[in-house]
């Protein structure tokens, strides 16, 4: 993949430059020789591949990738959780690189494993905690000992309703869990889209699938309904009507599907405003296609419609949104500071271009340019 | 007609209809003429002006005359009869003394006034009968709101009715509106300054002595709210339900004035009708026209009140005792309706406000009924030995704990009874022989099951006698595992206090809004409660939008079911499509994005039905019931109020009609802006940390001491890069790691000697201090910083081999700072030393900035 990024050079030497990309990109100081290796790149004008070479560290992939993503896996948004198989997801995916579309994150049969491991168990998550374990080895190499499988394998779960992150058991367990399933919606939308509801809230939206749980008076007072709750309701209820037939069974600990029963979640509270939206199915439809929310950028190829959670994930991870919220998030990891002028918001715009061309969708390469557009620093 | 053909007429009316629909057209044509022909007799008699005595003092003597020929004679005496033949109420006139016909509250003969009543009656829609509406429009009312008077005729009247009214299926004739279009109409600006100018300041100057929250007679609404710009808002937003701007004469404002005489400033309500009207139209030439879009698709209009009224009649009160449903919508008394005398009226106190669409919303007040009118309730209650409390409520928040909702009690530790809130929890007391005083132990709704939410809820609690207490919200058993089952309420106290929204004391305040109050001395069956709670709360309406100048088809509508959502809302549901010519079998009408529009503009929000795609078809059509277009509902916000604001429908496509709508704009996206510069340089986080260590010192860091050290301090250590959030906390954890490593390293002699080739861990200190020492110092610097020494964030080598070496030997010329190698010490100090080098370096700075 080329890219079209411009570096510039001056300041510190080639190799100070090296040796901040390998502290950024794998957290840890490099060795001599790599050192040596990476500096040579960069005084040959071919500081990607310097970058490159930093990323064959076992630790880009069990300490900073690792990290990159543990927040996303659970309520909390804490760092401090055991892998998973969520998180193995996106190291795997990364590993992967330029076979594997980081758009699958949303919806592919896809899940990563210890070669000659088995398979994980859906009940439980020690699998990924021994390799966790396993990781720390000074010998463990992600290249040859993170492998893909599938989750239809691994899970039971009809090749159909796997939805890549979204039916990780780690992210069942956290946002499939009680609640309405709105969670998984809302938390998939801060993780992969960068905005809360906060930031999409419409209240010109139609409201006509904002579920019957939602009061429209609210402590008696129906303009908080009407300024303030629809603005979120009427976009995001008919999107997660894409999971009106998963839950998370907390007896069995497993994430559950029922193809054609709508969860009986999804009629919480019924009562609340009996006139409101019924669920009969996992039919989801995208009303951010109009007005503000357009501005997401979503893809023209898709239909903006569809049933269950696999389609939902490719509706977001084919938006221009899913694009630049993975740049700027790796962007952020790597520069250790969010992009504040110009200068940075230009090097966005390029390295989005670059993420999505030909549809590669290569966020290894994302880390990459953002280690050489920060190596100056 | 004869006393015999009236009885025959009543019993016909009241066979129960075999109506399954809940609208029907035309269903009561011959009863609807019937009760036409009582009107035209009623009306040519009687004194529209007179004024009756004060209500509560009348005397009736005990009925002496024939005894009641049938059972509904018989019925019609204990529900209706004795009720109005006292002399300060019917019976003053419509009496043999008061000669005023019809005599259907003569005292001598109940059989004659029966056959007198039955012409001013209508038993399938008590809410219809010309008694109802004739007290109800200021004829001789008994109280001092005529919609009370009203009220408690219709429950007398629906008493009689019995089982007609309750279970019978009621019907509804759609009526249909005079056709208008929607018009042009003015809105009520954002900008406060015009009503300021205006009628402001009359309002301040006459109303502020009741009307404003700091008057000496608080009344709300607080229209006359007066001082700062904050007060005018207030103002502002409390009167423009007061207020037609199209038509300002009918200014609630004005007709309050000019017809109602209430309050009037001068001797002239007249004068000053026509001076606040003409404010008013001040205010109104200063507000645009706002025309309606001639491109829409419309249908005809009509106001909510305009619709025919769809509720009523359907709620269980065959043993209601006392009933709040708070329509008089002002004043500071909150009557009670159940027509059970005595008439147990609450005065409202502090912090109340009316609620729009009726209720109360309490916000530190309370509406208190007095001991005496409250001893019904132990009367009554104590003759069944069972009870049921019934409210409808909002509850404003879910924090709130040991609120008071409803309570028969003397204060904060002596009740009766009372309803209260917990946060999520409904609690319920009830004094018995099972309980204390206070009713303890109370029965709460289940804590984890956050049963009561911030929003309209249907609450009943029942006392049973054997079975004790029982919670149903929304038609739901939801609690009924009472900790002090059943007993006996003989011990029930006829001094206490009925009160709303608060402990009589004034101390247990909740917040929230109660549209309706019953109080059963019977337990409510559950059948009985879901009927309650299916009933609904609040006045409901058919409206009718004409649309046959887009279809031609004859006398068709699209009808919602509306109501007064609450203050701010109107609710719109399950529209349906009709035509009230019962011959048209209407099909093959498309239709596509229905929406409602208020005062000539579509509203902005809450269009739940623009999504609508459907055909309006044979097949689906039922020329009784129609074609349901959509089981859906939807609030939509209310502008001038129910008396003025005029809905009209809007279409996408209706027959052959479109509209071609434009897309919702894309605003431009917000032009991104320079953030603060931030550091370009951050500390290493946890597993970083950790990982750095362990790659700069090549321990394994499964190994068992560190893993257990790193489990130990690993949130302790940075969790994000931000330099500035680094803490002294952070740099204890991180100093205790490089120990742990540093220690492991050295303690490692394969490691050691691999990392450190040469150094003499085997001599004593001063073999190897300082003589020896940079065979430690430079590949612990060449690993940590990288053999780089041009990097700004990174110490200089030199500098950090300086104060390494100064570490081990103290600093030159300085004997009070002395180094770790002075005094010198065997070879296992040596290792010791070269522990604390490796970890000063590594638990430093140099390590942990990248």
């Amino acid at each position: 993949m080329s890219c079209t990024v411009s570096v510039s050079l001056a300041g510190p030497d080639e190799r100070a430059q090296a040796f901040r990309i390998h502290n950024r990109l794998a957290g840890v100081p490099p060795s001599e020789s790599i050192l040596n290796s990476m500096e040579a790149d960069i005084i040959d004008g071919d500081e990607l591949d310097a970058a490159r070479t930093a990323m064959t560290n076992k630790h880009f992939y069990t300490v900073t990738l690792k990290n990159f993503a543990a927040p996303w896996t659970n309520r909390e948004q804490s760092v401090f959780v055991p892998l998973n198989d969520y998180t193995a997801l996106v190291i795997g995916m990364v590993k992967d690189s330029g076979t594997v579309p980081f758009t699958d994150i949303l919806s592919a049969d896809l899940l990563y494993v210890r070669a000659g491991a088995g398979l994980p168990s859906a009940n439980s998550n020690a699998y990924y905690e021994a390799l966790e374990q396993a990781m720390l080895a000074p010998t463990f190499n992600p290249q040859t000992e993170l492998v893909a499988s599938t989750q239809s394998a691994a899970y039971g779960i009809p090749v159909n309703a796997t939805a890549g992150a979204m039916t990780t058991r780690a992210a069942s367990e956290a946002f499939f869990i009680a609640g309405t399933n709105r969670a998984m919606f809302r938390f998939t939308l801060m993780n992969h889209m960068c905005t809360d509801l906060e930031g999409v809230h419409d209240t010109t939206i139609v409201p006509d699938r904002i579920r019957q749980d939602v009061s429209r008076s609210p402590g008696g007072d129906s303009r908080v309904f009407l300024n303030n709750c629809i603005g979120c309701h009427a976009g995001m209820d008919p999107l997660a009507q894409a999971f009106a037939y998963y839950n998370f069974d907390e007896t069995a600990a497993r994430l559950l599907y029922s193809p054609g029963t709508v969860v009986s979640k999804y009629f919480n509270n019924d009562t609340t405003f009996e006139d409101g939206f019924v669920t009969p199915d996992d039919a989801w439809s995208n009303y951010w296609r109009q007005g503000q929310n357009a501005s997401l950028g979503w893809s023209s190829s898709l239909p903006g419609s569809g049933s269950g959670a696999k389609s939902l994930g490719e509706e977001l991870a084919a938006s221009d949104a899913f694009a630049q919220c993975q740049v700027t998030k790796v962007f952020r990891n790597v520069c250790l500071r969010s992009p504040v002028d110009q200068p940075d918001r230009t090097q966005i715009t390029a390295m989005t271009a670059n993420f999505r061309a030909g549809n590669a969708y290569n966020l290894r390469e994302v880390f990459a340019q953002s280690a050489v557009y920060c190596m100056d620093e | 007609m004869s006393t015999v053909e009236m009885q025959a007429m009543t019993q016909k009316i009241r066979q129960p209809l075999d109506v399954p629909a809940a609208v029907r057209r035309r269903s009561l044509v011959c009863l609807g003429a019937v009760l036409a022909l009582g009107l035209t007799a009623c009306a040519g008699g009687g004194a529209d002006t007179e004024v009756n005595p004060g209500g509560g003092g009348g005397s009736v003597s005990n009925y002496t005359g024939p005894a009641p020929a049938t059972a509904d004679v018989q019925s019609f005496k204990i529900n209706l009869y004795d009720n109005i033949r006292s002399n300060n109420r019917c019976g003053a006139c419509h009496s043999v003394e008061g000669g005023q016909s019809p005599m259907f509250a003569r005292g001598d003969d109940v059989n004659l006034a029966y056959a007198e009543v039955n012409g001013v009656v209508n038993l399938i829609s008590p809410v219809d009968s010309l008694m109802v509406q004739r007290v109800g429009n200021a004829h001789n009312c008994w109280l001092t709101n005529d919609s009370v008077c009203a009220d408690i005729m219709t429950t007398w009247i629906t008493n009689w009715a019995g089982d007609l009214v309750a279970g019978g299926g009621r019907t509804i004739e759609l009526e249909a509106p005079a056709l208008k279009d929607p018009g042009a109409s003015r809105h009520f600006p954002d900008d406060t300054a015009l009503f300021a100018a205006t009628v402001y300041p009359v309002l301040t100057d006459f109303c502020s002595g009741c009307h404003a929250s700091d008057a000496n007679f608080v009344q709300s609404p607080f229209f006359a709210e007066n001082g700062s710009m904050e007060a005018v808002a207030v103002a502002y937003e409390a009167v423009k339900p007061k207020i037609d701007l199209d038509d300002p004469a009918a200014s609630r404002l004005v007709v309050r004035l000019r017809e109602e005489f209430h309050n009037c400033w001068t001797m002239s309500c007249a004068n000053d009708a026509t001076a606040m009207e003409n404010e008013i139209i001040a205010f109104a030439n200063g507000v645009p026209i706002d025309p309606v879009d001639p491109l829409l698709v419309t249908s005809k209009a009509s106001t909510l009140y305009e619709g025919t009224i769809a509720s009523g009649g359907n709620r269980y009160e065959a043993n209601v005792i006392a009933l709040y449903e708070f329509k008089a919508g002002q004043g500071n008394t909150a009557f009670d309706t159940s027509g059970v005398e005595p008439a147990m009226n609450l005065t409202i106190s502090g912090a109340v406000e009316w609620f729009g669409g009726w209720g109360l919303n309490f916000s530190g007040g309370k509406a208190q009924a007095s001991t005496v009118a409250s001893a019904k309730l132990q009367d009554m209650i104590l003759a069944t030995g069972e009870y049921s409390i019934e409210a409808w409520i909002a509850p404003g928040n879910v924090v709130q704990e040991d609120a008071r909702i409803v309570s028969y009690s003397a204060g904060p530790d002596a009740r009766n009874l009372n309803l209260g809130q917990t946060m999520y929890n409904y609690d319920f007391f009830n004094r018995s022989d099972a309980s204390d005083a206070n009713g303890n132990p109370q029965l709460s709704t289940p804590d984890a099951a956050e049963i009561l939410q911030a929003t309209l809820q249907h609450v009943v609690a029942t006392f049973d006698p054997v079975a004790g207490r029982s919670i149903y919200v929304n038609g739901v058993l939801v609690a009924n595992q009472d900790p002090a089952p059943g007993g006996s309420l003989a011990d029930w106290d006829d001094t206490f206090a009925f009160v709303l929204g608060n402990e009589v004391s004034g101390d247990r305040i909740w917040q929230g809004v109660i549209r309706l109050v019953a109080v059963h001395n019977r337990v409510l069956t559950e059948p009985q409660i879901l009927q309650n709670f299916e009933a609904g709360v609040g006045e409901k309406f058919f409206v009718l939008f004409g649309v046959e100048h887009l279809i031609n088809v004859p006398d068709s509508y699209i009808v919602f079911e509306a109501s007064q959502f609450d203050t701010y809302a109107y609710l719109f549901r399950n529209p349906f499509f009709i035509s009230l010519d019962d011959s048209v079998q209407a099909d093959g009408i498309d239709l596509e994005g229905l929406r409602i529009g208020i005062n000539g503009q579509e509203v902005t929000v809450g269009q739940a039905y623009a999504n609508l795609d459907t055909a309006i078809s044979a097949l689906n059509y039922d020329p009784l019931t129609g074609q349901l277009l959509a089981q859906l509902g939807t609030v939509v916000p209310l502008e001038a109020g129910p008396e003025s604001d005029e809905f009209f429908l809007t279409f996408d496509l209706l027959g052959g009609n479109s509209y071609s709508r434009p897309a919702p704009v894309t605003p431009p996206p917000a032009v991104p802006q320079d953030l603060p510069p931030a550091s370009n340089i951050g500390v290493r986080t946890f597993d970083e940390i950790n990982a750095t260590l362990a790659t700069l010192t090549g321990v394994n860091p499964a190994g068992t001491g560190i893993s257990t050290k790193f489990g130990t301090v690993r949130q302790s250590l940075p969790t994000v890069e931000n330099i500035e959030t680094f803490l002294s906390s952070h740099q204890m954890a991180v100093a205790q790691l490089a120990i742990e490593y540093c220690s492991a390293l050295m303690e490692n002699t394969t490691l050691r000697d691999n990392v450190f080739p040469g150094f003499p861990f085997g001599s004593n200190v001063a073999t190897a201090y300082p003589a020896s020492q940079d065979l430690l110092l430079d590949p612990l610097l060449d690993k940590v910083l990288g053999a780089v020494s041009s990097l700004p964030s990174q110490p200089e080598r030199a500098t950090a081999k300086t104060e390494l070496e100064q570490l081990i030997n103290g600093i030159p010329g300085d004997s009070e700072r002395l180094g770790l190698a002075d005094g010198g010490g065997p070879a296992s100090r040596t290792v010791t030393i070269a522990k604390a080098t490796c970890a000063a370096l590594l638990g430093s700075a140099a390590m942990l900035v990248q």
